[in-house]
This record gives structure tokens, C-alpha cells and sequence, in this order.
């Protein structure tokens, strides 16, 4: 009942009147940021944190957390409009959003995307409320073996989008996962595959990768094939989703939100397992699984409600207790200590006005956020009306300052360059770029925490399996491997007899 | 420049050629699991500078890399494998073969597109972020197709400072002024939208 109490005071103080601007002005500035691919949203709240030291703290707070929801959906109205992810995460949405977006059915697409997106925050939100204190002391049982086990599962999912050919998949997915070793190694500061050029020791950067095999080979295919993406209209009116629809998709919708929910507590996980491992199950599970990367309902609505649900399941470790799980939680934590507050236990107690004041505006803003996805979305599906030449120089010079803004460098923009080149040629020879832009994004996170588990256990590869969690989640990794394959192994097996 | 449109995979090419299993078009595609096989075979040697040594505490910087390398080289066996066994039988299909959507595919426009997208990551440090963006958005629309120059010019110099406003002006990016001349250019230009 006290839970209840204190949400109703939260809701007070959250719809006061520049408490509830600072809202609706962070989830714009997210929208927008996620959908300019480059830009992303933790770059836009990192930019923001230096206006929050004029605000009040819980002001502060409601301000990223508005940047931090509407920026994750953001990131699929690129992905869905011009096939280019905004966010990592929002990758599972180029799969079956773009197909759609060529069917001429953008805004189908892009209202399917944000009614799942708000559905899922909505839950994840409620569960950050209610839920807190017992997910806080599950998340606290997680170490690096778990961590690396989790990374494990998104990277195994991969297998899931592997449309009858695991091998070619995991040959990309590998060549990702060695593209993700270039620079110094986490653990003892030895530059790998540098080739004696410096910029290299610092790595090669996914959002370079993405942008790279994404965009340009998309835009050069637009320019060799006079592609038309301009949205088709039956009897007048653009193709849309009903109600009707966004019923036939609750199941996926109602999946995507539970695995977001469960994988964003785990600090580290993040938003792009949550959705690649919805994706993945969502194809073993639809009827309509076979024809998944075809632009099916399903297949957008399972990844888009579990990426946003991951936002206030994500929040759990860091207001509980204290651990950002993902580089936008780590900029929220900043923000809370420049304020003097230090998240943890002691905050519900010391301050819950305060922390029930971020649920409620959590709430808040999954809410705003189908009014804002929608207008931010119309805005966008109407540059889709621009004719295919100007959107293709703009979409290639907003790729090019997306690669130079990650580090301010212009060997990022040639990296991004020759990955554009060898995307256009891996989509010219039907060579899938999606597992290997996987690897590059969690190859790191899984060498990490794999590296650190084993020296924690002085080498001891046991460590993952003697854990219990650790070792359930390496159990459903390879059971959904198993399961993944199990139509190719049928088909062996007939061919066989 | 535009070369025709192709309408054929590389699997239906070789089958219209008839009944030669080992045509060029079919042998091709074996060509990318043996780079990446030899790419896994030779790349461990080649990891760290020849001035240095890895780690030897603990599995050391090398461990990983070296597994997931010896992983694609596995795959890639496999993948040539199958390959091999497929160029058998003409009937039998590659693992890899141009996506089935692309009937009218011009490939001259792709290359002269990519070329002129390499041209313009090259010349952005020599020219400036403003000049290369305005003669790169200029071209591009030419070549594909918009051949109104009432239309291309403002939306090349328009489209230009409004990203030069976005970028340089209100997100403080250092995007490049360009070498030389160029950089004397680029400020006069930064200095007379306001943005410097």
C-alpha cells in the first residue's frame, strides 16, 4: 500500500508544471538524437549532462530519463525507415521494419514499432515501481560469469536469424567477433591487429561498423536499383496499422516485454541482447516464423517492446543498488553523484519522494513517448517523400559525420568507408552483415567478461558451469541452439532416408 | 557508366550456361571462404607488432582472438566443404548467390556511387567539411538522375549549412576546415553563417 502511496506523490510532483516540460523536452531531444544514426542518444545525454547542473536533481533525473526512453525507440525510425539503426539495439528492426518500409508501408511499420516500444517501457516501468527490492537482490547475485553468460545467449540468438545457413552465419558472426579484438585487449593493455598504424590500437568502434556496412551499401543500392521508399497509398490513405493489428501482435508484444524486463536487470546485458534474443525466440515461436526478415508483424513487435522494456528494468541495479548496467544508466549515475546523491538501499529510505518521483515520471514518459514516436515518426516518414537522389546524399553525409562524431576523427570516417565498401559487396554475394555487426557489438563485452571471470577463478573454465545462474543461462543458450537448428537437423535427417 | 540490368543470380547464370558445373560464375563464391580461412590461418602470426611479445600471465591477450579465429577457420572448412560437394552436381545450390529481388541492378551506377562516396571521405580533410559536402551532394543528385540545376544548387548550398548550423554550430563538432587555402575558406565561410 506505502508503494501506492508513494507512486500517487511521485505522479504529483512528476506532472508539476516544468517537472512535466523537462519530460516531454528529454524525450524529443531522445527521439530525435536516437533516429540521426551516429549521433545516438548517449551521445545526446552525455551532451546533456552539463545542462543538468543548473536543475534540481530529481529535474536532472527526469530529464535523462526522458532522453534515455525516447532515445532507445528512436533509433528504430532510421532502422525502419532507411535500414540504418540509430542504436545497436534498434538493429532487429531493420530485419523485418525496412522490408515493410519497401512494401511502402513506412508508417505500418513505424506504428507498430512505437505502440510495442511504449507497451514494453510501460511494463518495464511498472516493474521498476513495484518490483524493485526483489529484482535488486537477484541482480546482486549476477558476477562476471554470469555477465559472460548472458553476452553468450544474445551472441548464440544469432544462430535464430541464421535462415537455414548456421554455417555462413557463423563464420560472420566470428569475423565480427576478431574485427571487435582490433586495439588494446581490456585486461592487459597489448594492442592486437593494429598493423602499426595508432589509430588502430584504439580500436574499431560498432557504431563505425554499422554505419558503414548499413548505409552506404543501402544508399548505393537505392542509386542502382532507382528504388522508390516513398510510403504507397490504397484508396487515398497511407497503409497504417490498426487496432486490430497491434491485437494480432499482443503475444509477441507481451514475450518481447517479459525477456526485456528479465535481461535488463542484468547489469551489462543492455537493451541489444534484450531485443536480439526477443527476435530470436519470436522466430521459434511464430506461425509465421519461417518468413521472418520479410517484414513481418511479429518480427518487428518482439524486438521493439523488449528493447524499451529493458529501460526500467534497467534502472533496478542503478537505484537499488548503485550499478549502472549500461553506459546510459553510468551517465545517470553521474548525474545523481554531481548532485550529491548516491544511489543505493539508503535512497528509498532518505528520499523516496524523489525515487518515486522517477517511477512516475518513467511512466510518464513511455506514455508521451506514443505521441512523441508518432510525430517525430510522421516527421521523418514525410523526408521519405524527398526524391531518392537528395535522400541519398544526405543520408550518406549524415553517415560520414556520424562516423567522425563517435571520436571526433577522421580515420573513424575511413573505417566507416572501406566497412561500406565490404557491406555493399557482402550484400552483393548474399553474404549476412547482421551476425557480423553482432559480433563487433558484444564480441568485446563477451572477451571482458570472460577474461575477467577466468582470472577471478585463476583460470578455471568450471567457474561458468558450477555457478547455478551462470550455468542455467549457458543451459538455455544451448538448449535454443538446439532448437534453432532442429529444423535443419530434421531436413538432414529426411534427406538421409 | 551504367552498365545494363542483370537479372540473373550467379547459380542461374551458371545453369543457363548449361550443364559445366565448374563454370567461372559457380567457382567464384569459393573464393571468399578460402580468404577467411587464410585470413584465420595467418592472421595469429601477424597480431602484435614485431616489437612486441603478448602477456603470458594468465591466457594472455592473444587466448581470445586466436579461439574465435580458429572458430571462422572451422567454420570456413566446412563452408568450402560444402561448397566442393555442391560443384558436383549443377543441380546443387552455393551457399552463396545474389539476393533473388535484384532484377534491374546497375552495377556501373553502384561502383561510379561508391567511388564517388570514397572520394568525398578522401577530399573532406583536403577541401573542408562545407566545400566537399556541397560539390558531394551536388554530384550525387547529378548522377542520379535530378538534372534540375534550379533544384540541385540550393539544395547542395542550403542542405550544407543547415547540417554545418547542426553539427558545427550547435554541436559543437569539430568537423574538418580543410588544409591550406581551404581552411582560410572554411573559417571566412564558418565566420559568415554566423556560426564562428
Amino acid at each position: 500500500m506505502a508503494a501506492f502511496d508513494l507512486l500517487g506523490s511521485g505522479f504529483v510532483a512528476a506532472f508539476e508544471f516544468w517537472a512535466f516540460m523537462t519530460i516531454v523536452v528529454g524525450l524529443l531531444v531522445g527521439v530525435v538524437a536516437g533516429a540521426l544514426p551516429g549521433i545516438s542518444f548517449v551521445n545526446a545525454m552525455a551532451m546533456a549532462l552539463p545542462f543538468t547542473y543548473v536543475m534540481e536533481p530529481t529535474q536532472s533525473m527526469l530529464f535523462l530519463g526522458g532522453i534515455y526512453v525516447g532515445g532507445v525507440f528512436g533509433g528504430s525510425i532510421s532502422a525502419i525507415l532507411i535500414n540504418v539503426p540509430g542504436t545497436p539495439a534498434s538493429l532487429p528492426a531493420t530485419w523485418d521494419g525496412y522490408p515493410m518500409t519497401k512494401r511502402g508501408e513506412a508508417k505500418r511499420a513505424l506504428t507498430i514499432s512505437v505502440t510495442s516500444s511504449a507497451t514494453g517501457g510501460l511494463v518495464s516501468a511498472l516493474v521498476l515501481a513495484f518490483l524493485s527490492a526483489p529484482f535488486a537482490s537477484f541482480a546482486l547475485k549476477f558476477s562476471q560469469p554470469e555477465f559472460f553468460a548472458a553476452t553468450f545467449l544474445g551472441l548464440a540468438s544469432v544462430i535464430a536469424i541464421a535462415k537455414d545457413r548456421p554455417v555462413i552465419t557463423m563464420v560472420s558472426l566470428l569475423l565480427g567477433i576478431v574485427i571487435g579484438t582490433v586495439g588494446v585487449d581490456p585486461l592487459y593493455g597489448q594492442a592486437r591487429f593494429s598493423f602499426g598504424v595508432p589509430e588502430m590500437e584504439s580500436g574499431i568502434r560498432f557504431v563505425v561498423v554499422m554505419i558503414g556496412l548499413f548505409a552506404i551499401g543501402e544508399v548505393v543500392d537505392l542509386l542502382a536499383t532507382n528504388r522508390d521508399l516513398r510510403p504507397k497509398k490504397t484508396d487515398g490513405k497511407a497503409i497504417g496499422a490498426s487496432f486490430r493489428d497491434i491485437l494480432k501482435v499482443k503475444g509477441a508484444i507481451a514475450r518481447g516485454t517479459g525477456l526485456g524486463c528479465l535481461i535488463g536487470m542484468i547489469p551489462g546485458a543492455g537493451a541489444t541482447p534484450g531485443a536480439v534474443i526477443a527476435y530470436g525466440i519470436e522466430k521459434q515461436v511464430s506461425k509465421r516464423g519461417k518468413d521472418f526478415g520479410t517484414g513481418i508483424d511479429e518480427g518487428l513487435a518482439a524486438p521493439e517492446a523488449a528493447k524499451n522494456a529493458t529501460t526500467g528494468a534497467a534502472m533496478v541495479p542503478l537505484l537499488t543498488l548503485g550499478i549502472p548496467g549500461s553506459a546510459a544508466t553510468a551517465i545517470m549515475l553521474a548525474a545523481m553523484m554531481l548532485h550529491g546523491v548516491s544511489p543505493g538501499p539508503l535512497l528509498f529510505i532518505m528520499d523516496p519522494t524523489m525515487v518515486y518521483t522517477i517511477f512516475a515520471a518513467m511512466i510518464i514518459a513511455n506514455i508521451l513517448m506514443i505521441f512523441a514516436g508518432i510525430g517525430v515518426a510522421q516527421l521523418f516518414s514525410t523526408l521519405m517523400k524527398t526524391p531518392p537522389a537528395i535522400l541519398g546524399a544526405f543520408i550518406i553525409v549524415l553517415s560520414v559525420v556520424g562516423a567522425f562524431g563517435v571520436r571526433n576523427n577522421i580515420f573513424d570516417v575511413y573505417v566507416c568507408l572501406a566497412f561500406g565498401v565490404l557491406g555493399w559487396g557482402m550484400k552483393r554475394i548474399g553474404f549476412p552483415t547482421a551476425p557480423l555487426v553482432l559480433g563487433v557489438i558484444l564480441g568485446p563485452l563477451a572477451e571482458r567478461y570472460f577474461l575477467t571471470s577466468m582470472a577471478n577463478a585463476k583460470q578455471d573454465w568450471t567457474v561458468f558451469f558450477t555457478r547455478p545462474i551462470s550455468a542455467t543461462i549457458l543451459g538455455l543458450a544451448l538448449i535454443f541452439i538446439l532448437w534453432s537448428l532442429a529444423p535443419n537437423i530434421k531436413s538432414l535427417m529426411v534427406k538421409k532416408k | 557508366m551504367a552498365s545494363g540490368p542483370t537479372n540473373q543470380t550467379s547459380d542461374q547464370t551458371s545453369q543457363a550456361k548449361g550443364s559445366n558445373p565448374l563454370s567461372l560464375a559457380r567457382i567464384l563464391p569459393i573464393f571468399v571462404p578460402t580468404a577467411l580461412l587464410l585470413a584465420a590461418v595467418i592472421l595469429p602470426a601477424n597480431m602484435f607488432q614485431s616489437d612486441q611479445t603478448a602477456s603470458k600471465i594468465g591466457l594472455g591477450p592473444a587466448a581470445w582472438p586466436d579461439a574465435m579465429l580458429e572458430g571462422m577457420a572451422f567454420f570456413s572448412f566446412l563452408w568450402i566443404a560444402r561448397d566442393l560437394w555442391v560443384l558436383g552436381d549443377v543441380r546443387r545450390k552455393l551457399t552463396l548467390s545474389l539476393p533473388i529481388e535484384d532484377t534491374h541492378y546497375h552495377f556501373g551506377k553502384a561502383i561510379s556511387g561508391l567511388g564517388l562516396i570514397i572520394c568525398y571521405g578522401w577530399l573532406l580533410p583536403i577541401l573542408g567539411f562545407a566545400l566537399a559536402t556541397a560539390l558531394f551532394i551536388a554530384i550525387w543528385c547529378l548522377s542520379a538522375g535530378l538534372r534540375n540545376l534550379l533544384v540541385v544548387i540550393p539544395v547542395s548550398l542550403i542542405g550544407t549549412t543547415a547540417l554545418m548550423w547542426l553539427f558545427m554550430g550547435l554541436a559543437l563538432m569539430p568537423l574538418p576546415r580543410g588544409s591550406g587555402a581551404f581552411d582560410n575558406l572554411s573559417i571566412w565561410l564558418l565566420r559568415a553563417t554566423g556560426i564562428y
